[in-house]
């Protein structure tokens, strides 16, 4: 197997973007182009997850090779619900393994705020299970909502806890110009104040607005290629040196201990595993955190802190910028926004950003592994990479 | 007449599954065919539970009451809530009723009420 290095990286802000799904997903690709001084690829991957559904365009690679006058180089589309982002990842990263491919270029692109929130959310709703959990009204908000109950009852996570996931975020998004929410919050604001009811309501008890990641469009794209090829570039070295893949039911109800997430235990451990580091030489890493819950809880599956402790180590501190274990210093989901398909690879850009010391005012100091969780469904599909800064 | 919410039990290992797979998640072994349909209980109690306010736009109420209930065959079903104030661990039975009207369409599941 040869070894995979990231050449060159673009990004668009996850806002709302009142252009045509194509040219968003085009834009971050002419950038990663112009990144890394290459302007041949030999395959295109585009992950994407409703743009058949919501933007009526289906054959989207086929759409954005040609956008980019990259023909004419292979394009395949990649739909693996909200982790087909690091799906696609996967698959530059197998291509150019193999030696199948020498210069991949992946795409992540959604535009979602085509539709209104309802829509949006029924959109992402279709992806749970039709027979036992659709028909019942059951939305992802809903599923992390009862995650979320089940979680506090365990473990003693209280909503101060969740709201300090989304203060961090909040925070660490301040200094992102790419990302969706500039908006600094505090915990008095959201939950002791008198007007917190009113600006903080339930989204689905106990889930409150503010525990939920914004509707986002928006698209990024990282360049895989070989050392040789990497190394002409110039740009600082990052290799993507684990990849790691699981899955779980489908039904949320049907797990043996509906606490766990074993998807993101076993697509970690996978991960590292490959990259031949431990979960303790981690510098920076981007979670999911489609739902504040998430972000404490993968924390904990992947091995950074002991199960039933994440909601402890983000209380003292330790994963926000200047901390141990900075945890989403580009805003997460939460503030960064979540443009479904595009998000596993815009986590991808952020560490990457962070292990070439190209990250400004967010930049954590000595970065030199780097790690992403990219959350599927509620759990059932996740990919996790890791990145290692080389000399 | 009773509805019921139908479990699949297989007959080489005798598993009860829900909802269908196509193969047995216990023994791995069976043909397609080889199942039983069994009814699932009725009866059980409230895991967790959230309080959805703002449902899918076919919903005309404001709210929808969403729980995952541990049945007496130790199954797990998720299923709404018609519960004034749900606790987790109280006790619930089950009744099959419309839960979504979609596009012309009427999709029967189990509604808890407080046993
Ligand atoms: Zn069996």
């Amino acid at each position: 197997m040869r070894e995979v290095f990231v050449a060159g990286i673009g990004i668009t802000s996850f806002t709302r973007l009142e252009y045509p799904l194509v040219e968003i997903a085009a834009y971050p690709g002419l950038m990663a182009l112009r990144d890394c001084g290459l302007n041949k690829i030999d395959q295109l991957y585009v992950a994407n997850m409703g743009a058949g559904r919501v933007n009526h365009q289906t054959g989207l690679a086929s759409a954005v090779v040609d956008n980019l006058s990259l023909t004419p180089a292979g394009a395949d589309g990649i739909e693996n619900g909200p982790a087909s982002g690091a799906s696609a990842i996967k698959q530059g990263f197998m291509a150019v393994a193999s030696g199948l491919h020498d210069v991949v270029m992946v795409i992540g692109a959604e535009r979602m705020r085509e539709v209104n929130n309802l829509e949006a959310t029924d959109f992402v709703a279709t992806l749970t299970h039709p027979m036992a959990e659709y028909i019942y009204g059951v939305t992802l908000p809903s599923l992390a909502g009862m995650f979320t109950r089940l979680y506090m009852e365990k473990y003693g996570v209280t909503s101060r806890h969740l709201a300090m996931v989304a203060v961090k975020n909040h925070q660490h998004a301040m200094d992102n110009f790419y990302a969706h929410i500039h908006e600094p919050i505090t915990i008095e604001g959201i939950l002791d104040s008198p007007e917190a009811s009113t600006n903080n309501p339930y989204v689905a008890d106990p889930l409150r607005f503010y525990d939920c990641c914004p509707v986002s469009d928006g698209a990024a794209c990282l360049i895989l290629t070989t050392a040789d090829i990497a190394r002409k570039t110039g740009k600082p070295l990052v290799r993507l040196a684990g990849v790691g893949q699981a899955t779980d039911t489908h039904s949320v109800a049907d797990r043996k201990e509906p606490t766990d997430l074993l998807a993101v235990r076993e697509a970690a451990r996978k991960s590292f595993e490959m990259a031949g580091v431990k979960p303790s030489d981690v510098s920076v890493a981007e979670l999911h955190d489609a739902f504040t819950i998430l972000e404490i809880v993968e924390s904990e599956e992947v091995g950074f802190f002991p199960k039933g402790q994440g909601h402890i180590a983000l209380a003292e501190g330790a994963t926000k910028l200047g901390g141990k274990l900075p945890i989403n210093p580009s805003g997460g989901l939460k503030a960064k926004g979540h443009p479904v398909g595009a998000t596993g690879v815009g986590q991808a850009h952020e560490i990457v950003l962070q292990l070439r010391g190209e990250a400004g005012k967010r930049q954590v100091k000595n970065a030199k592994v780097g790690f992403t969780c990219n959350f599927g469904g509620f759990g059932n599909n996740v990919v996790c990479l890791t990145f290692v800064k080389e000399k | 007449m009773e509805y019921n919410i139908y479990a699949y039990k297989c007959k080489r290992c005798g598993h009860v599954q829900y909802p269908y797979r196509t193969i047995c998640r216990n023994c791995h072994e069976n043909d397609h065919n080889e199942f039983d349909i069994v009814p699932l209980p009725k009866k059980g109690k409230l895991l967790t539970y959230t309080i959805l306010y703002n449902p899918p736009s076919d919903y005309e109420t404001p709210t929808i009451s969403l729980g995952i209930v541990e049945l007496e065959d130790g199954n797990r079903i998720t299923g709404q809530l018609k519960i004034d104030k749900p606790k987790t661990g109280m006790a619930v039975v089950g009744r099959v009723e419309i839960v979504r009207n979609e596009s012309y369409n009427e999709y029967r599941g189990m509604v808890f009420y407080k046993a």
